[in-house]
């Protein structure tokens, strides 16, 4: 009996033990074809699934690779089923190939005349074929090569895309690494993507996603199209490039609701992509506009589902995924790994806690118990109004005020759903509140202010969801959110985890209303935070006490004068 | 021993005679169904060999190149064959396989004779095509054409095809089913009386042309052992491999058993579980609908799984499950392994259509097959012949077999489905039997369990619970952690270890099961060895805080007046004490006895209560579990007749050795009586013969009912008894005089004979 770190289960699940003294070199050698599922303090999930199987085909693994890793680094003996259903799933990925024909373009062919057969015959994949060349081969419209993997993918019989990318108009584009430089995981990552030539690359917020974008853009020497969600986060975008890389502010194009530039380096929202006038969408001449050598989609796991269709087309380009959850709550992860590409790089939060890179954040969930006239309210509610009724219960706020008053010293963000809820915060805490119709002006105007100190507490809406760089922000509260999402959770998160200066704690605390589906929403959340790592305490709000006090914070912080 | 120097013997009977004692006991080892009851004497023992039953068991057991010796003495143009022409009708079958085949066959006395073979009659019969030919064109009542090689030189080449494809190992065809009388090949060789016509449907290629066909190779090619590619893998990644599977079938059984014991699956009124209890199954443990038969299919070969429940119309899990969830691994898969082996079902019939179209339900009657035990340990046995760490590919162990028992060939077709279950179990590992495989084959279920010990990880004792209120417990666990846990949480997922979720429901469960929330602090604090996340005690302290805010009791009875004064009254009488009655609420008493016993106690203390309908009686769970009796596997259908051992040979030999001396021994006028009738002739006889000290010739019956004929020197004749020395058995018996059926006085010489 092997005494390895690792326990292969029945269902494809793959439990690490993280104290193991063989876990990291375990880890590396799964991590090519397991997807990391939870990862909380000991013991790690991975899950093996037909698609990081076939994904681990394309980077060039074979299944003796796969097998081995398993059987080697497997505590009890691994159930033969599983091994044989690995090989045999392994073994569909590349029967069919994608390639460039000198003749007739873009060809579907096979060295499995049967699973041609299969395929051509099939109906969700028929229509996007072309004519038939000989029994081997079939033509297909480049423009469908995106739609026509996806397709392939769900029929089980992916596809090896042999057919390339194009190299795009070449632009100079170089790191400016002074004072700085690439974190090693940052660089693994752009290793990872540069090697597979698209896909996504998954990092946590505050661990520099934006580098790593930078980085492959050095890489790829070429013009460069980056979307991102909205106007803010673009110019976060350009600030960082011109910044750490030697792209000067004329080679940087912003193309948004307010200014429509094309330069060799665009930076677009997804927003007035996605806009329509009379059932058109306006802007994808952008697309055409240049050739672009490389597409990164910053927080791909917001993507808008037109723009799924928009990356169908862009088959031949490289295409860069950057985000820090690959969990979508509208379930169509499997769409953002065909069309994007599939998972280059994802690290354990932790481990990147841990190097220090991203501040190690202590999770609080504060249950306020309601009053008797808000019981009584919520129990006579309907249910589609529960949860914000138990959301926006005022008996949060006295709970609010006081874990802001625990910390005095720290940039303090409140974060909520619910405008009403919001704007009553703010009056009571007396802080600026930024929501959606707050103008970008205004907003950065904010931004600034925060940034400088000048303000200690801003109350955000779902704006905060989004990327916008708030180094200094310590302390997060959350009052209501979005039904336990826990992509929202993990951006929320991301607003506390950039390092702090020096080496402070990050504190996020979620202040939920007790026995109520407030409650039980955080309970998603919660199970979401532990298993990215992070310790998550729950204390009922009688018991929250001030610094100092019994059961406080054991440090209180140094005001700043 | 007592060859006779005279001529050769003319009956398989007087060729019996003159074999030795070991040859008969060989004879009766290799067809033991003749060997029971033991038969009186040579001449019984023959007619029993000619039993066609018996034939057909013994030529079934025949390997291809044994038969094919067979078919060349049944093809001999007389009857009789001398040994030595064996070898020119089969030039390509090296000498030792002659002499094996010959040896088996005259062995068994499908062959008899010492210096011409002879073919018993039973034996021609019980073989339709020897050699895959068909009867003579005589016996087919064909005329064939004179010149046979010329009219077949003559055929078109698709009537050519036709007796080609008859010419092999089959003589006979379907005709084609044509509507029209459009003239087929096969239609026009019957014409022309080539092919004779055995009924509506089938033909038959006359004997002489199938010979001329086959040219210079009579009796087709040679039958020669395939010799199989053998695989060979490290012995010890083959038991690694068998243990995963083993493992994963033990855990599996096991949650299947949990699954059934909180909902039984309903009894099919034909037998077998539904396809809703089926897919209910398979949906709960994650695993393809075929798999979940599967595995109900091995809960019941082990025994574990059976029909109870009040009207014995649900699948429940038996007794034997309580054993086997506290026995430690090896021994649970061991019991697996060799229910499988004994198992009488073919559960890789599950699914497939009968004639009508219905699909075959798990645990149907309809999969029944009485012969698969004996079909799995022939395939186990096959690769058991292989050194440890190779084997053979299913297909060529398919062939293999094939060619073993030609005569059961249709039987094999389970044989796949076979392989592919004892992969699943862990009995065999890629193709090569695993350690555990081979001790069960051996040994059994100690065998099987041997094996597997040590390569079965031990039982872990602790779990790591997790922030994410996940518990984690990294490999098998001791049984009685591993109920706790199913109590206080919910299983996620399983295999080499099991990942338990703490939820809101599964603590209020704990809860309801009479946990307190000081007992589960308690509990996770002992069983885990990393410390308890905060997060989960305040799970269970926040369940634990609302729990029992409404309260349930169970009562038998109630008390009820609008008179609260006589209700004290009650209460406080000395003489109600034994009614147990407690007050609920104003005007309620309550009891926990039963309506009749309080009744009883009120009005014996004078009081004039009434009993009301008795609506909103609460009912308490029944105490114990519900379990099916179950049976013990293994214990029952035995497959195949137990071997004989050497003891039992030997006297059996010795039996038929003495009857038959003792119907060859000369002797005086026999007195004959009906069994249980004793007359006087009788005990005059064996009183003489007590009294002179001669050996008397009994015909007995025992008490078997298996008639005998023995030479006896008697001894004492007392009280119905004869007690007499029977030289040939050499043995003292005691012989009950009313189941002597004749006695004769032995004359003269000796009775040895």
């Amino acid at each position: 009996m092997s005494d390895g770190p690792l326990i292969v289960q029945s269902d494809k699940t793959l439990l690490l033990e993280v104290d193991h003294p063989l876990a990291r070199e375990c880890r590396a050698a799964i991590a090519p074809f397991a997807e990391l599922e939870r990862s909380p303090e000991h013991v790690h999930t991975y899950r093996v699934t037909p698609l990081a199987l076939w994904n681990a085909r394309a980077a060039g693994h074979d299944a003796e690779q796969v097998v081995d890793a398993l059987v080697r680094y497997s505590r009890y003996p691994v159930p033969h089923a599983l091994l044989v259903d690995v090989a045999d799933t392994m073994d569909r990925f590349g029967r069919l190939t994608l390639q460039n024909h000198p003749v007739h373009g873009l060809v579907l062919s096979s060295s499995d005349r049967a699973v041609l057969e299969e395929v051509v015959r099939s109906k969700k994949v028929a229509p996007m074929l072309g004519a038939r060349i000989d029994e081997d081969s079939v033509v297909v419209h480049p423009s469908e090569r995106g739609r026509l993997k996806q397709a392939l993918l769900k029929v089980g019989w992916p596809a090896e895309d042999l057919a390339g990318y194009v190299d795009g108009q070449a632009h100079p584009i170089f790191l400016e690494q002074d004072g700085w430089h690439l974190r090693d995981y940052q660089q693994e990552a752009v290793d990872g993507f540069w090697a597979g030539g698209s896909g996504v690359v998954v990092l946590p917020c505050g661990a520099g996603k934006t580098l790593v974008g930078a980085a492959a853009m050095a890489e790829a020497k070429a013009t460069t199209l980056i979307l991102v969600t909205n106007t803010v986060s673009g110019r976060q975008w350009k600030r960082e490039l011109l910044a750490r890389t030697t792209l000067t502010e004329d080679e940087i194009g912003e193309y948004s609701g307010e200014r429509k530039e094309i330069r060799p380096v665009t930076i677009a929202t997804y927003q007035v992509i996605t806009t329509r006038r009379k059932g058109e969408y306006r802007h994808l001449d952008l697309f055409d506009a240049q050739d672009w050598g490389l597409i990164v989609y910053d927080e791909v796991h917001l993507l808008p589902a037109p723009i799924f269709r928009l990356t169908a087309d862009l088959q031949s380009r490289r295409r860069l995924g950057l985000t820090a959850t690959l969990v979508r709550e509208d379930g169509r992860e499997d769409d953002v790994f065909s069309l994007i590409g599939p998972k280059r790089y994802d690290a354990p939060w932790k481990d990147i806690e841990q190097q220090g890179y991203i501040a190690p954040a202590e999770c609080v969930e504060v249950r306020v118990s309601l009053d008797d006239e808000e019981r009584m309210t919520y129990a006579v509610a309907e249910p589609e109004e529960r949860y914000r009724i138990a959301a926006t219960a005022k008996s949060k706020l006295p709970v609010i005020r006081r874990v802001l008053e625990r910390h005095p010293e720290e940039q303090k963000l409140v974060i909520g759903a619910y405008l009403d809820q919001l704007e009553e915060l703010g009056t009571a805490l007396d802080a600026p509140v930024i929501q959606g119709s707050t103008t970008n002006k205004e907003r950065e105007r904010l931004f600034d202010a925060f940034r400088s100190g000048e303000i200690k507490t801003l109350v955000v809406s779902k704006v905060a969801n989004f990327s916008i760089d708030l180094p200094e922000a310590a302390v997060a509260v959350q009052v209501s959110g979005t039904f336990g999402s826990r992509q929202e959770e993990a951006q929320r998160l991301g607003r506390v985890l950039r390092p702090k200066a020096d080496g402070r704690q990050a504190h996020f605390y979620t202040v939920v209303s007790r026995d109520t589906l407030d409650s039980e929403y955080a309970a998603h959340r919660q199970r979401f935070l532990a298993e990215q790592g992070y310790a998550y305490t729950i204390v009922d709000a009688a018991d929250l006490a001030g610094p100092g006090e019994v059961n406080g914070p054991d440090w209180v912080d140094e005001p700043a004068d | 021993m007592e060859r006779m120097p005279t001529d050769p013997p003319a009956t398989l009977a007087a060729w019996l005679r003159t074999r030795s004692d070991e040859q008969l006991a060989a004879l009766l080892a290799a067809r033991p169904d003749v060997a029971r009851p033991a038969p009186s004497d040579v001449v019984a023992l023959a007619s029993r060999l000619a039993v066609p039953v018996s034939v057909d068991r013994a030529l079934d057991e025949l390997d291809a190149a044994t038969l094919q010796v067979l078919d060349v003495v049944l093809l001999a143009p007389t009857d009789g064959l001398p040994p030595e022409d064996l070898p020119a009708a089969l030039p390509e079958v090296p000498d030792d396989v002659l002499q094996r085949a010959l040896g088996t066959l005259t062995t068994r006395a499908l062959l008899w004779g010492d210096d011409v073979l002879h073919a018993p009659d039973p034996v021609r019969r019980a073989v339709r095509h020897p050699a895959g030919l068909g009867r003579r064109a005589l016996d087919l009542r064909v005329q064939l054409p004179a010149d046979l090689p010329a009219v077949l030189a003559e055929l078109a080449p698709e009537e050519r095809e036709v007796l080609d494809r008859l010419a092999g190992d089959r003589p006979v065809g379907h005709l084609p089913d044509t509507t029209g009388t459009a003239s087929t090949p096969a239609r026009r060789l019957l014409q022309r009386g080539l092919l004779a016509r055995i009924d509506a449907l089938n033909v038959e290629l006359p004997r002489e042309i199938g010979l001329l066909l086959r040219g210079d190779r009579p009796y087709g090619p040679p039958r020669l052992r395939p010799e199989p590619a053998v695989t060979s893998r490290d012995p010890e990644v083959v038991d690694r491999q068998a243990a995963g599977a083993a493992l994963e079938a033990v855990g599996r059984v096991g949650e299947l058993l949990t699954l059934l014991e909180e909902e039984p699956a309903g009894l099919l009124r034909s037998g077998g579980v539904g396809v809703r209890d089926q897919k209910r199954l398979a949906r709960a443990l994650h695993v393809p609908e075929p798999e979940a038969a599967w595995l109900l299919e091995l809960a019941s070969a082990a025994g574990l799984l059976d029909v109870g429940g009040p009207h014995r119309d649900e699948w429940l899990p038996t007794r034997g499950y309580d054993v086997w969830r506290e026995q430690d691994l090896a021994d649970r898969w061991a019991l697996l392994a060799s229910g499988w082996l004994g198992s009488v079902r073919l559960p890789s019939l599950v699914g497939q259509r009968d004639v009508a179209g219905k699909a075959a339900n798990p645990l149907s009657p309809d999969l029944v097959r009485h012969t698969a035990p004996a079909i799995r340990r022939s395939v186990l046995a096959t690769l058991a012949e292989h050194p440890a760490g190779s084997g053979v590919a299913p297909d060529e162990l398919v062939a293999l077999l094939r060619w073993r028992t030609p005569r059961r060939a249709d039987r094999l077709a389970p044989v796949p489905g076979m392989l592919d279950e004892a992969a699943r179990l862990g009995v065999v590992g890629g193709g090569v039997l695993s350690s555990g495989g081979r001790g069960l084959l051996a040994r059994g279920e100690d065998g099987a369990a041997d094996g597997m010990r040590g390569l079965l990880p031990e039982p872990v004792d602790h779990v790591l619970a997790q922030p994410d209120l996940s518990l984690i417990a990294p490999g098998p666990l001791v049984s009685g952690l591993a109920d706790t846990l199913a109590v206080v949480a919910d299983v996620e997922s399983s295999g080499g270890a099991t990942v338990f979720r703490v939820s809101e429901a599964s603590v209020r469960r704990a809860l309801d099961a009479g946990w307190s929330a000081d007992d589960l602090h308690q509990f996770f604090a002992r069983a885990s060895r990393t410390p308890v996340p905060q997060a989960l005690d305040y799970l269970v302290d926040d369940v634990a805080r609302q729990h029992g805010r409404l309260r349930v009791g169970a009562i038998e009875s109630y008390v009820r007046s609008d008179d609260h004064g006589l209700l004290a009254q009650v209460l406080s009488d000395r003489r109600t004490a034994a009614a147990e009655l407690r007050r609920l609420a104003p005007g309620v008493l309550v009891s926990g006895l039963g309506a009749d016993e309080v009744l009883t106690v009120l009005r014996e203390a004078g009081y004039a209560p009434a009993g009301e309908n008795p609506g909103g009686a609460v009912l308490t769970r029944p105490p114990a579990r519900p379990r099916a009796a179950g049976r013990r596997p293994g214990s029952e259908s035995q497959p195949a007749a137990r071997p004989l051992s050497g003891d039992e040979l030997a006297a059996t030999v010795r039996e038929i050795r003495a009857g038959d001396a003792a119907v060859a021994a000369r002797r005086g006028e026999a007195v004959r009586q009906v069994p249980g009738v004793t007359t006087a002739s009788t005990l005059e006889l064996l009183s003489r013969a007590v009294r002179e000290g001669v050996p008397v010739w009994l015909g007995y019956v025992d008490a078997q009912g298996s008639g005998s004929q023995r030479v006896v020197q008697p001894v004492s004749l007392v009280g119905g008894f004869l007690q007499g020395y029977d030289e040939r058995r050499g043995e003292n018996r005691t012989f009950a005089v009313h189941r002597i059926t004749s006695v004769a006085l032995v004359e003269e010489e000796d009775a040895a004979g």
